[in-house]
């Protein structure tokens, strides 16, 4: 009973106005990024929420790099077992992914004997192995910083152009083979954790107090903000506009000069950075500074500075209490695993990573690109130099390479800025998944970016239904898993009618009642516990059981679909409106 | 039928040898033999042993009835084997006791008053099937017990009811199916001294669901167990790590039942608890270690995880052992050495890569 999502209104060959890619135009590793097709609806789409404005012509080169190549190339290079990494399709301007499962069991079995080593060794070396990528990363960036494209020949825009390419490409490629052996890392710990019975919401606090480059800058804008204080502008910050601050303080000479003297020496260390992630359109804070300066200024209007060391010491304290309370409700052979895993995931450490790398690339590696084309644009004539932003891959570097001219493009490009201001309104009513619902992920990044649980892949197979979810927990008395019909008993008057596959939901359950349990494929007492009638009964029977419930009965209605996991306790109730 | 008139009908728990027990006894007070004789604290108990049962049911004309019912009946029919096992144990509950069965029994339950100091001291009377079938998870908990009977009349009333249930429709239906006599499992009954109970409940040395035999698992109420074992209350629950006796986990619940004694009725009832108790905790530490003593002395006797029904008297000081009052075999497949070493890859395996993330 798949829930199935058409995909007929976003089945087109064109992209854009006007361009239809050639056969394999941009790298991919498994599967290359396209549009939709009729025999896509079989498999599984989510919106990507990484663009909430859409994306122009060059900024989907970020999908053919990034996740048709970084994701690919990762997932086939660790190997990771039940998949390939990601793909995706445009449906007007907005962006769908989709997990490339590995199908064959044999060939899973065979991707899990590989990345086994691999993963213990990538742990072991995380901090050298993050050190030299991130170095890797940093020398391009030097490359590309020190060239002035305003100096530059078009031959000499079009290299760079070439180069800013497979910087990006590289970066993503980096990008991936850290994040899925981190994230791998992570959810298996989590796993481990919740199996253990520790409150799993505790999981984060194990991981935080470490610094990363993003905080950094955040110390830096506050040291601004002291130093704007001091040198007496927060008057001036609180009247003027963040788009005009900059502007108004260069006027001002004196004071206002010399702050912005100190803001752009900040700047030059941390400003090339854009505001939303691995998107050409966006400028950086170079270009455009209004979010750094409305930051500081939204930092004046606060009473007290924030304390950076006090926050961190909290953190610190906080972490190490996390980590004692979690310990003293694990048994002595459970908390040497449970060292382990802290050890591990402190050193390879996910949650701060995720933080620390989009410094060093998801706001950064575009911006090259960026240049290259805004500056190509201006060379060849056109309007605005982000026309050379509507261009797809091919047509720019025609462009860059004298072989066609910018003028050639100038009503496309007219059409193509209406094509995305048309697709921009329709975001918020863009569907957020498309094709066929799948039963579970099993994609770490799809699993823990996206939030595609077990949880929103129940959520959204209801409303596929009509019908409306409800989450019950209790004492997992029995271990197993099962789905069925529920059938509600007051008492075991009627206990003949259970048909086999039913789910008992009652109270509790008495000797009488034993013969049942040879028939149904799960029982959900509202009252009991781990050691009481149903459950003893229900694991002699091997029959997933949940004690303890509550209302149960008072929430379950005969003929609800439910589903029971006697192992975490859950029941998952699947109204029938 | 195979009696013997040379084997006793009466046994004493404490005193007797646990091989002979057993058999005469069934696995239940046979256990608590076993237990007695390795110095837990056990309830005085006697039990009427098997031989006592084919006594009564051969001296009383029991055994023509069970068989002139059961003649050509056919497990297909199930109304006739349901009318068959109502007519049997209508006989059981009318037919007198045998009166020199009876006269031994009343024997000793007077000792049993006297060796407890007092006067029809209240007993629980349980049954104790035996043969190889009784272990059958099918018959987990079918068979009756009486607790807190008082007086030697209503405990051999007790004995005659705890025969009956012998042929419940259930029984009589499984052993039709599989072709055995109910000659083949003798039902055996035990006469236990009720501990004054200030809570109750059962203890697994490994845990029930996971299978872990790294901590001992408890669920406690107030008063007797019976509102625990069958599931009618959300009792305590209590976690102990078994290599070091630390508690894991200790979750006070809202326990709206209780199983207390009734004088009036002369019977263990179920009640409502009294609002001061509900959602208070009914073990302390001290306590907790007293019982975690006990089921690892038990497990460690048997050489298998156990399952364990407990009491904690009223009258028990601090530094006291608690009481036993049942004893089994876990049915849980254990999950033999609990993970060591953080192992990434096998986590992943089990908790990403199968589908089903818990996130």
């Amino acid at each position: 009973m798949a829930t199935i999502v058409s995909v007929d209104e976003f089945i087109t060959d064109e992209w854009y106005p006007g361009f239809k890619p050639a056969f394999e135009h941009a790298p991919y590793y498994v599967e290359p990024f396209r549009t939709f097709n009729k025999e896509d609806e079989k498999r599984f789409w989510f919106l990507d929420f990484h663009w909430p404005r859409g994306l122009t012509p060059l900024g989907l080169i970020w999908n053919e790099d990034g996740y048709n190549w970084g994701t690919q190339y990762a997932a086939e290079n660790l190997p990771l077992p039940p998949g390939r990494g990601l793909t995706n399709r445009i449906a007007g301007i907005h962006l769908y992914g989709s997990p490339l499962d590995v199908q064959s069991p044999y060939e899973i079995g065979e991707r899990a004997q590989r990345m086994g080593p691999r993963l213990g060794e990538f742990l072991a070396n995380f901090e050298e192995i993050w050190a030299s990528r991130r170095d890797e990363v940093e020398r391009g960036w030097q490359h590309f910083v020190s060239m002035d494209t305003s100096a530059m020949s078009l031959p000499e825009l079009s290299m760079m152009l070439k180069e800013a390419r497979a910087y990006h490409k590289r970066a993503f490629e980096i990008h991936f083979e850290i994040m899925y052996p981190l994230l791998v890392n992570y959810l298996g710990f989590y796993g481990m954790c919740a199996e253990m019975g520790l409150d799993v919401s505790q999981i984060g606090k194990f991981l935080q107090g470490y610094d990363t480059k993003i905080m950094e800058t955040d110390r830096e804008l506050w040291k601004l903000t002291r130093a704007a204080k001091q040198a007496g502008l927060a008057e001036t910050f609180a009247t003027t506009d963040a788009a005009d601050l900059a502007a108004t303080l260069d006027a001002m000479g004196g004071a206002g000069a010399a702050w912005m003297t100190q803001f752009r020496d900040f700047l030059q260390v941390y400003g090339y950075r854009t505001e939303g992630s691995c998107d050409v359109a966006l400028p950086s804070w170079i270009e455009d500074p209004t979010p750094a300066l409305g930051t500081i200024k939204s930092f004046i209007a606060k009473e007290e500075e924030h304390d950076f060391e006090r926050a961190l010491a909290g953190a610190i304290e906080e972490r190490e209490a996390a980590i004692d309370a979690a310990r003293s409700q694990l048994t002595a052979e459970e908390q040497a695993a449970f060292d382990g895993g802290v050890a591990s995931c402190q050193a390879a450490n996910f949650p701060w990573w995720q933080d620390d790398h989009n410094y060093y690339i998801d706001l950064k590696v575009s911006l090259p690109l960026r240049w290259a084309a805004r500056a190509i644009a201006e060379k060849t004539g056109a309007d605005q130099p982000d026309d050379g932003l509507f261009l797809f891959w091919p047509e720019l570097t025609a462009v860059a390479d004298g072989e066609k001219s910018m003028d050639s493009y100038k009503s496309l490009i007219k059409a193509r800025h209406d094509y995305f201001d048309h697709w921009h309104e329709r975001r918020s009513s863009m569907p957020k998944v498309l094709g066929t619902i799948p039963e579970a992920v099993t994609d770490p990044v799809l699993i823990e970016i996206f939030g595609l649980n077990q949880h929103f892949l129940n959520a959204i197979q209801a409303a596929g239904t009509d019908s409306d979810v409800k989450t019950l927990t209790g004492v997992p008395a029995s271990k197993g898993k099962a789905r069925g019909r529920a059938r509600v008993f007051n008492n075991a008057d009627n206990l003949h009618t259970l048909e086999p596959g039913d789910i008992l939901v009652c109270e509790s359950t008495s000797p009488n009642w034993t013969p049942a349990f040879a028939k149904i494929a799960a029982c959900v007492c509202d009252s009991g516990g781990m050691l009481s009638h149903a459950a003893i009964v229900g694991r002699e029977y091997g029959v997933p059981t949940v004690t303890a419930v509550g209302l149960a009965t008072v929430v379950i209605d005969d003929g609800d679909e439910v589903e029971v996991d006697g192992t975490t306790g859950t029941v998952t109730v699947f109204k029938q409106s | 039928m195979s009696e013997d008139a040379t084997q006793p009908m009466i046994l004493w728990i404490d005193d007797v040898d646990p091989q002979q027990a057993l058999v005469l006894t069934g696995a239940k007070m046979g256990r608590l033999a076993e237990m007695s004789r390795d110095g837990l604290n056990i309830p005085l108990a006697f039990a009427i042993t098997t031989s006592g049962f084919s006594r009564h049911v051969q001296a009383m004309g029991l055994a023509d009835v069970i068989d002139e019912r059961l003649q050509g009946l056919t497990a297909e029919d199930s109304i006739a084997v349901e009318a068959a096992a109502e007519a049997i144990r209508q006989a059981f509950r009318e037919t007198e006791m045998d009166p020199d069965l009876a006269a031994q029994i009343e024997e000793a339950y007077d000792e049993l008053s006297d060796r407890c100091s007092d006067l029809n001291v209240p007993v629980a009377v349980r049954s104790s099937a035996t043969g190889e079938d009784s272990s059958d998870a099918s018959f987990a908990g079918i068979f009756d017990t009486y607790l807190g009977v008082s007086g030697a009349q209503r405990t051999i009333e007790a004995v005659r009811n705890c025969w009956a249930s012998l042929f419940t429709t259930r029984a009589v239906d499984y052993r039709l199916r599989r072709g055995i006599s109910y000659t083949a499992m003798p039902m055996a009954v035990g006469v236990v001294e009720l501990v004054h109970a200030r809570a109750s409940g059962v203890a697994f040395s490994a845990h029930p669901v996971t299978g872990k035999t790294d901590r001992i698992v408890l669920e406690a109420n107030w008063g007797w167990g019976e509102a625990v074992v069958q599931g009618l209350v959300t009792p305590d629950h209590v976690e102990v790590g078994k290599a070091d006796g630390r508690i894991l986990k200790h979750d006070v619940s809202r326990k709206d039942i209780v199983s207390a004694f009734d004088f009036a009725a002369g019977a263990v009832v179920e009640i409502p608890m009294p609002m001061r108790l509900r959602e208070r905790a009914c073990l302390d530490e001290e306590q907790i270690g007293a019982i975690v003593q006990a089921v690892l002395a038990i497990e460690e006797r048997y050489g298998y995880p156990v399952d364990v029904e407990w009491v904690v008297s009223r009258h028990r000081r601090a530094g006291e052992p608690v009481s036993i009052v049942q004893s089994r075999p876990v049915t849980t497949e254990i999950q033999q050495p609990a993970r060591v070493a953080y192992d990434p890859m096998a986590l992943a395996q089990k908790f990403i890569f199968a589908g089903g993330a818990p996130r």
